[in-house]
């Protein structure tokens, strides 16, 4: 009997040695794919230090949407987003159907079927994949912006960062002229409506997040010329009928959610019925992921004209 | 000797008195405490003297209803939690050991997935559905044998963290992350007149026929023996129980989420003030668990100011440790 | 003739083991084929070596050491405290990690990711010395241990929840970190689970006095054996296992709840075989968890925890019709 164990023991300890082994000539491969010119190579700071980045990238995998939106800006197609496995919101997104490959979703992106793709240059959210900043730069050169988390303005600077990485400097410079002229031009076109307070919304079945002054939207829409109804540092606020009846803000734009909304029971109440901006009829429902989730030089672009559209129909 | 049961007596009363006053005074706080100002005056106002003004419309449509609610709902989930105390002859019996909390939130949470636009009416019936399933399997596993407090807690542990973590599953794959933990605790915020008409007829319903049977209900807790010997009778008085404790806990979940510990420590405060006879215990603790809550909600507004909390996290808070009490002390506690 | 079956069974199990690794190493986004894994362990493909190596193989890895280890600890919980319902999660331990862990998640996010495993190890240790404490003054009794457990598990479950309400914006990240996954994880990892091999000889030897508790204290003392070191130790050492285990992966739940059992229907209650058996079986549940996971809709991950809930379910359900009708 006893022998039969020994052998037993021998086998398993001989499998698991196998596995080690395995193990230990994988971990000093040297994994990195060189695919461009060595001596070519841009230093570009982020959030999480400097990174060298090869030259004008062909291959380029991002794994937050404003980062796809600063990428067409450029003219860029990157051939790897994380997508949330929604393919029409890309579409939606660039305007039309792209070819790329999905790597998953933004908070788990795939680390597989990243490298599989073989990139040159990777783009992460710093909120979202400081984690995993180590894995992606095995992969290929990464550099992590803010995305989930940014202002307007720290938007822009993460379009110049990456306007820098991918070679396309000169025409970053165009485009946020253009961009500039856009805003000024939609500015004008809400002259009107200027120095009305504004609140735009995102609308659960149970909760009513109000964006703040320090939100994307909130500052976009300031530099359109609208107030935002609630000045706070932090970017979302919570609020029940109360406090928004307390606030009463002009203009009221909602993002909702799909399914039950929790302002459907508020619209049966007289506190609702009473806010300026129901009686004046100017409570807009907006695309969500535009409005939320996209955020970058063209979707606020676009978010500028929705608003133009909207209020000014209103003036009709 | 006399005098020794009269004032007995008069304690009684005097403690029936107090936790009236208590439960008034309560829901007076409750509704005068929110996130605009509204002075105590414009609160009698608006109760008594309603007019047309901005005070007495979120009084009488947000504050008023989120008071109502809570008494409803703590009265209810402590007759339910005295009930499967009486039904298992276990102190630490309650909806939310018992899985049925956490049946009927999965329930919901699943039929929301699948139909979005479920009514809220409806949502009061897969409530019921789930809560039965959540107790029948926590009491198949607990029975069999002595229903021993070990076996009784495992068991609900057991099959309260499968359901949650299915209910946490569904809610992380479908995204909707702040909405998540409200379905996993249980919150009145937000919640008005509509609820409250929801929950009214099972409350009312399931209180009266709670209170009516309390002779009976009182047979269940005489003792295995005496029990046994009236046969028939009590394994009808069981399923009855039972019925009422789903009537009274799924329709507090499908309005409020799964409140969690009311249920179990209530009855036990009862049982020290009131001593052990059901017909006691019943109605007043569905009393205490209504100050219970409504003080517990006024405290929600600031554990985490400035966000609003689930009173359901509040309730855990004092209900955990109370608990670890109860757990030490670890014997059946025989009425 | 039981001792045999037992030794047979060891050996099916294992090498259901390796056939699961093969294809578990295969499974994923991208699809790598046992021959060109093969081709990997000679030396000679480098296509598919990146991924194998930098995310298969650890994450195959991980997956057999803390599936192995819930499924101890669960094992010698269910053993101490003469309770088939036992496990780290129920008990309490489980949930102490999550609570300190999602305490640095959220309040100190720019930590290094070291402190992470760290805080969940000592969440782990912390209950279980609190459960200690309290149940010394009554002599270690599986009854209060069980029930003191119940207790403190929730209120660290009341604790995490009330950290997320404090903190809404990092609800999502914590939820998914509690759900417990094997996504991202890679050989950093896998280095910190070493302890839990180094325990193996340990857990053997200790195997043994398992078996005499079970005997009933009165005979216990009888043969010379301290009632309640032995179980403090044995407890001590299932609390090792499962904070490691949290610690890399979050909380992955119903291993240490589900393993023994089916381990206890293959070979009995005897501990020599018990535990070993009880481990192959949560390696092999975890492994397929994670692969399922990872392969049933790419390039999207199902977290390990949800599946290893769903597959829970209904043999949880079987469990309670078999309970049912003793």
């Amino acid at each position: 009997m006893k022998q039969v164990k020994k052998f037993r023991l021998a086998s398993i300890a001989a499998i698991v040695s196998i596995l080690f082994v395995l193990a230990g000539c994988g971990s000093t491969q040297n994994s990195s794919k060189e695919n461009s010119d060595n001596s070519q190579k841009v230093s570009v700071q982020h959030e999480l230090g400097k990174t060298k980045v090869p030259k004008n990238p062909k291959k380029v995998v991002v794994l937050e949407l404003s980062f796809v939106d600063a990428l067409q800006g450029l003219g860029m197609k990157p051939v790897g987003i994380a997508d949330d496995n929604k393919k029409d919101m890309i579409e939606k997104l660039v305007g039309g159907k792209i070819n790329y490959t999905s790597v998953g979703t933004r908070q788990q992106p795939n680390l597989e079927v990243i490298s599989s793709l073989q990139p040159d240059l990777i783009i992460a959210d710093v909120q979202r994949h400081k984690a995993i900043y180590k894995e992606l730069n095995k992969i290929a050169p990464t550099i992590e912006l803010k995305s989930r988390e940014s202002t307007y303005e720290e938007n822009i600077d993460s379009f110049k960062t990456i306007a820098k990485a991918v070679g396309k400097e000169k025409k970053a410079e165009q485009r946020l002229n253009e961009h500039e002229e856009t805003i000024s031009k939609l500015k004008n076109e809400l002259k009107e409506e200027s120095g009305q307070t504004v609140l735009p919304a995102v609308v659960r079945d149970t909760s009513f997040q109000a964006h703040t002054s320090s939100s994307y939207d909130g500052e976009f829409l300031e530099k359109l010329g609208l107030k935002n109804a609630v000045k706070n540092k932090e970017a979302y606020a919570e609020m029940n009928l109360e406090q928004l009846s307390d606030i009463n803000p002009d203009i009221l734009i909602l993002a909702n959610n799909e399914g039950k909304l929790v302002t459907d029971e508020w619209k049966t109440n007289p506190l609702w019925k009473n806010l300026k901006a129901v009686k004046n009829d100017k409570v807009f429902v907006v695309d969500r992921d535009l409005w939320t989730r996209f955020r970058g030089v063209i979707s606020a672009e676009a978010i500028g004209k929705d608003t133009v559209k909207l209020l000014n129909n209103k003036q009709q | 000797m006399t005098n020794l049961v009269q004032k007995q007596k008069m304690n009684k009363y005097i403690v029936l008195l107090a936790s009236v006053c208590l439960l008034i005074i309560g829901m007076i706080l409750h509704v005068a405490v929110g996130s605009s100002a509204v002075s105590f005056t414009e609160v009698m106002k608006a109760i008594f003297a309603p007019d047309d003004s901005k005070q007495t419309t979120i009084v009488q449509t947000l504050r008023l209803p989120r008071a109502v609610l809570a008494a409803l709902i703590g009265a209810s989930l402590a007759a339910a939690g005295a009930l499967m105390q009486a039904i298992t002859r276990n102190s630490l019996a309650s909806p939310q050991v018992f899985g049925v909390n956490a049946g009927a939130s999965l329930a919901i949470v699943i039929a929301f997935i699948l139909f979005p636009d479920l009514t809220s009416q409806s949502t009061v019936y897969i409530a019921f559905l789930g809560a039965a399933l959540g107790g029948m399997t926590v009491y198949l596993f607990a029975s069999g044998g002595k229903t021993t407090h070990v076996k009784l807690a495992l068991a609900g542990m057991a099959v309260h963290l499968f359901l949650s973590s299915l209910t946490q599953g569904v809610i992380v794959l479908n995204e909707q992350a702040t909405d998540v933990l409200y379905w996993l605790v249980g919150s009145i915020n937000g919640k008005d007149w509509t609820h409250v008409k929801i929950l009214l007829p099972w409350s009312f319903l399931g209180l009266l026929l709670a209170f009516g049977s309390s002779r009976s209900i009182s047979i269940l807790v005489l003792g295995e023996n005496m029990a046994t010997g009236l046969g028939e009778k009590v394994k009808w008085i069981r399923f009855f129980a039972g019925i009422l404790v789903i009537m009274l806990a799924g329709a507090s979940v499908a309005v409020a989420g799964p409140i969690g510990f009311v249920g179990l420590i209530v009855p036990h405060i009862a049982r020290k003030l009131v001593g052990g006879d059901y017909q006691r215990i019943l109605p007043f603790s569905a009393l205490l668990g209504a100050i219970l809550l409504v003080y517990a909600d006024i405290l929600s507004r600031f554990i985490a100011y400035p966000f609003e909390s689930p009173v359901g996290i509040v309730t855990a808070l004092i209900g955990a440790p109370f608990f670890l009490y109860l757990a030490r002390k670890g014997r059946n506690i025989k009425q | 003739m039981k001792r045999k079956h037992s030794y047979q069974m060891l050996s099916i199990l294992f090498l259901c083991l390796i056939i699961t690794i093969v294809i578990s190493l295969g499974v994923g986004a991208v699809y790598i084929s046992p021959g060109e894994i093969f081709q990997q362990i000679i030396g000679s493909s480098p296509g598919s070596s990146f991924i194998l190596t930098n995310y298969r193989i650890p994450r195959t890895l991980i997956a057999i050491v803390v599936g192995a280890a819930l499924a101890v600890a669960g094992a010698i919980l269910q053993g101490i405290l003469k309770n088939p319902l036992a496990s780290p999660d129920v008990i309490g331990v489980t949930k102490g990690a999550g609570l300190f862990a999602v305490f640095i998640l959220i309040v100190c996010p720019t930590a290094s990711m070291l402190l992470l495993p760290l805080s969940a190890f000592l969440g782990a240790a912390a209950i279980a010395v609190i459960l200690m404490v309290f149940s010394y003054s009554q002599g270690a009794k599986p009854h209060t241990l069980a029930l003191v457990g119940v207790a403190l598990g929730a209120i660290c479950q009341a604790g995490i929840q009330y950290f997320m309400i404090k903190f809404p914006d990092d609800v999502n990240t914590t939820l998914l970190w509690l759900t417990g996954s094997l996504w991202g994880r890679g050989w950093s990892e896998l280095w910190m689970l070493i302890p839990c091999v180094a325990l193996v000889p340990f857990i053997i030897i200790f195997a043994s006095k398992l078996d005499i508790l079970n005997l009933g204290d009165e005979i216990a003392v009888g043969l010379g054996e301290r009632t309640k070191y032995v179980r403090y130790t044995l407890l001590s050492m299932a609390v090792i296992l499962t904070g490691l285990s949290v610690a890399v992966v979050g909380s992955i739940g119903f291993i240490g709840l589900i393993a023994p059992h089916i381990g206890r229907r293959l070979v009995g209650s005897r501990s020599k075989f018990l535990l070993p058996v009880s481990a192959a079986v949560g390696a092999l549940f975890l492994l397929i968890a994670d692969s399922l996971g990872r392969g049933v809709m790419p390039p999207v991950e199902i977290p390990a925890g949800i599946v290893t809930a769903v597959i829970g379910a209904p043999y949880f359900l079987y469990l309670l019709r078999r309970e049912q009708k003793k």
